[in-house]
């Protein structure tokens, strides 16, 4: 656990030293409405069925931001050397790693989902405190994927387009049905379904965590 | 006897169509300082991966200190210091070794880091961003980096090349303190004249071999450029 | 020995490829349709379903060989997963070509955001994916390792993609094989296991001959090498 903390505290203050990316991603969220609203010109009511997929594409891309970003700086001085010559279990380098991506992608869902309601006028009521779980379930799918598959990705030239070429089919159940989640309390439409959907995306968490977790040692080795 | 610091023992690394290394037999007692002499590809990298226990072999075996070089305890007595500097540009020269401190769990790193950091001479930059640093101070505090954790075994890859006189000095110094502290250096190397400094005992790589291991005392380094000369880099004989 | 194993499959797979497309056009009865566009798309199940199932068994194989890779750390369990990694696009290639054929005199459309053709496609991306991966890292066990990691994350995958798909309303003709109440007449059930038997066979082969490929592209390119040495 130490080293894993320790990853994630140099991680999130390398971050926040570099305040105008974090702005920038924020921006750019903030376009992907933009240019949503402008690509689609529809009426209200479809935009309304078509917001969860949109409040997700914002949140995919942010957490690209992060997931790029997160092994780049490990490559930069050969840390990725340094990782593996490292006295711990490779497991502990990725829960390092994906906590951190992940505490930095809710960070940024913190900051667009405002600018959601505000843009698409929604009504806040105390059942959108459901989305708190639907949210955490989501990312948590999406990062615990993403934080190993960025490792693969950071050996190749290409590692921005691979990390999606790889991810994105990868991660589509998870994506699927927490854009379903979020539409089900968006719509003030909590069926029976939601909790079973819920828990199922909670199970495959699990599963993808514990396989990263495992095979971290298999990325780190030469 | 003690247990040798490192042995190895028919050690080959052969993956598909890359030859690295064939047939390798080493022994390395605790407190040698060897030089590795070759050219450039003649696999003195994969040697020192598969030393540090990144790399596996694909046949032999491999014991440091005794055991698996994968082991967690063998890690912890390990150092290398390359041209990858294991630093973050974003980080002050403290922050970089605080988590490196925390990393390898070193007892009272407050202190350890004030004496790594005094020995480098950078005590009176530690709050400054790794990036604004030049490339001799950066190179310094690698230095510094490595010996953090107080290792048994330092791995040294081309560790002069590219280093200021300045730097050049202070790593000679601070590899002859280590020397007697009795701890093992092994170091890759172009530099013959710093190799005989430093190292009583130089092997020589070759065709992804060992083809000589001979004694720095015997012999000079016009000598081994001599006879090595095909061998050893020809790009330093100028 | 290899020769000989490689030139009786060869032979057993050219017979049975004759023998299943007769039995496909000629023997096996016509569906029951109101055209014959119909009738003749019906025809392609015979390929369309054994390619699909071909295509998890070749992904199922790179799991095998990916978990083989990583425990021995051999090279022969490498290629094995890649050899397997490409037929298995290969033959889910084929589905995507084969079903938009299918649908477009049954459904009056190439292609549909359905269930199982989403699925199908996502398993395909997975796939391609995987194999670009091999493309962009230079050869050696830094590449096998990783390689291994993304064969078996993919392989998990799998089942979940087509799991959280499955809730989505499906126009696609029913599993016929998980259905067993006999909606397929028995000279179709034939005709069926008799292609998919083929198929298997055509996938024992190929996956053999690119494999032996990959062994001698390694041989030769480590004899260069030893020339080089010399």
């Amino acid at each position: 656990m130490r080293a894993a903390i320790a990853i994630l505290k140099k991680d999130l203050r390398m971050e926040f030293r570099s305040k105008e990316s974090i702005l920038a991603m924020w921006i750019f969220s903030l376009l992907i409405f933009v240019i949503f609203n402008f690509t689609f010109e529809v009426s209200r009511l479809i935009m309304l069925e078509i917001a969860p997929g949109l409040l997700w594409v914002a949140f995919i891309f942010s957490g690209m931001f992060g997931l790029n970003h997160s092994f780049a700086i490990e490559k930069e001085n050969g840390n990725l050397r340094a990782m593996a010559l490292m006295p711990v279990d490779g497991g502990q380098i990725y829960l390092g790693k994906f906590l951190s991506v992940t505490i930095m992608m809710l960070l940024f869902e913190l900051l667009i989902f405002p600018i959601f309601i505000i843009f698409y006028d929604l009504q806040l009521s105390l059942e959108m405190l459901l989305l708190i779980p639907v949210v955490l379930a989501g990312t948590i799918g999406f990062t615990s994927l993403g934080t190993i598959l960025s490792a693969v990705a950071v050996h190749t030239r290409n590692q921005q387009i691979l990390l999606s070429l790889l991810l994105w089919p990868l991660v589509s159940p998870i994506v699927i049905w927490s854009v379903n989640l979020t539409g089900m309390v968006l719509a003030g439409e909590v069926a029976t379904s939601f909790y079973p959907l819920l828990i199922r995306v909670g199970a495959f968490d699990v599963i993808f965590f514990t396989f990263a977790y495992l095979l971290f040692d298999f990325i780190l080795e030469d | 006897m003690a247990t040798p610091a490192l042995q190895l023992a028919k050690v080959s690394k052969d993956f598909g169509r890359i030859i690295a290394l064939r047939n390798i037999d080493l022994t390395i007692q605790s407190g040698e300082v060897v030089s590795i002499l070759g050219r450039n590809g003649a696999g003195k990298t994969t040697l020192l991966n598969i030393i540090s226990g990144v790399a596996k072999p694909s046949s032999g075996k491999v014991l440091l200190f005794g055991t698996d070089p994968s082991d967690k305890l063998n890690k912890a007595k390990l150092a290398i210091i390359s041209h990858e500097m294991f630093l973050y540009g974003n980080l002050t020269a403290l922050e970089n070794l605080e988590y490196y401190g925390s990393i390898y769990n070193i007892p009272d790193p407050g202190q350890r880091i004030a004496n790594v950091l005094a020995d480098v001479e950078l005590t009176h930059r530690r709050f400054d961003l790794v990036a604004t640093f030049s490339r001799g101070m950066t190179q310094r505090l690698t230095i510094a980096r490595a010996l953090l954790h107080e290792p048994s075994l330092l791995l040294l890859d081309e560790p002069f090349t590219g280093l200021d006189q300045h730097a050049i000095g202070m790593l000679l110094t601070l590899l002859n303190q280590q020397k007697k502290l009795g701890k093992t250096i092994l170091l890759t190397t172009h530099d013959l004249h710093t190799a005989k400094e430093l190292s009583e005992r130089y092997i020589v790589l070759d065709k992804h071999g060992i083809i000589h291991d001979g004694s720095m005392k015997e012999t000079t380094p016009d000598e081994i450029r001599k006879k090595y000369f095909s061998t050893i880099a020809a790009e330093q004989v100028a | 020995m290899k020769r000989i194993i490689d030139k009786t499959l060869l032979i057993v797979l050219l017979i049975a490829f004759l023998t299943s497309l007769y039995l496909v056009f000629n023997w096996v009865p016509q569906i029951k349709a109101s055209n014959t566009a119909e009738q003749i798309a019906q025809k392609i199940f015979y390929f369309h379903v054994p390619s699909a199932w071909l295509g998890f068994l070749a992904f199922f194989i790179v799991f095998i060989a990916s978990v083989g890779y990583l425990v021995t750390r051999k090279r022969q369990w490498e290629l094995v997963s890649v050899a397997s990694a490409e037929i298995g696009v290969l033959f889910v290639s084929l589905v995507l070509i084969t079903g938009p054929i299918w649908a477009k005199p049954v459904w009056g459309i190439w292609w549909t955001w359905d269930a199982r053709l989403t699925s199908s496609l996502i398993l395909w991306l997975i796939y391609v994916a995987y194999l670009m991966l091999r493309r962009y890292l230079p050869d050696g066990s830094k590449r096998a390792n990783l390689s291994a990691v993304v064969g078996i994350i993919g392989f998990i995958d799998v089942p979940i993609v087509y799991y959280s798909i499955r809730w989505w309303e499906t126009q696609h003709p029913k599993a016929v094989m998980a259905s067993g109440d006999g909606s397929l007449a028995a000279p179709m059930f034939f005709t069926f296991m008799f292609s998919l038997a083929t198929f298997t066979l055509l996938y024992v082969y190929l996956l053999r001959k690119r494999y032996q490929l990959l062994v001698l592209e390694d041989t030769l390119n480590k004899q260069f090498k030893e020339m080089e040495i010399l």
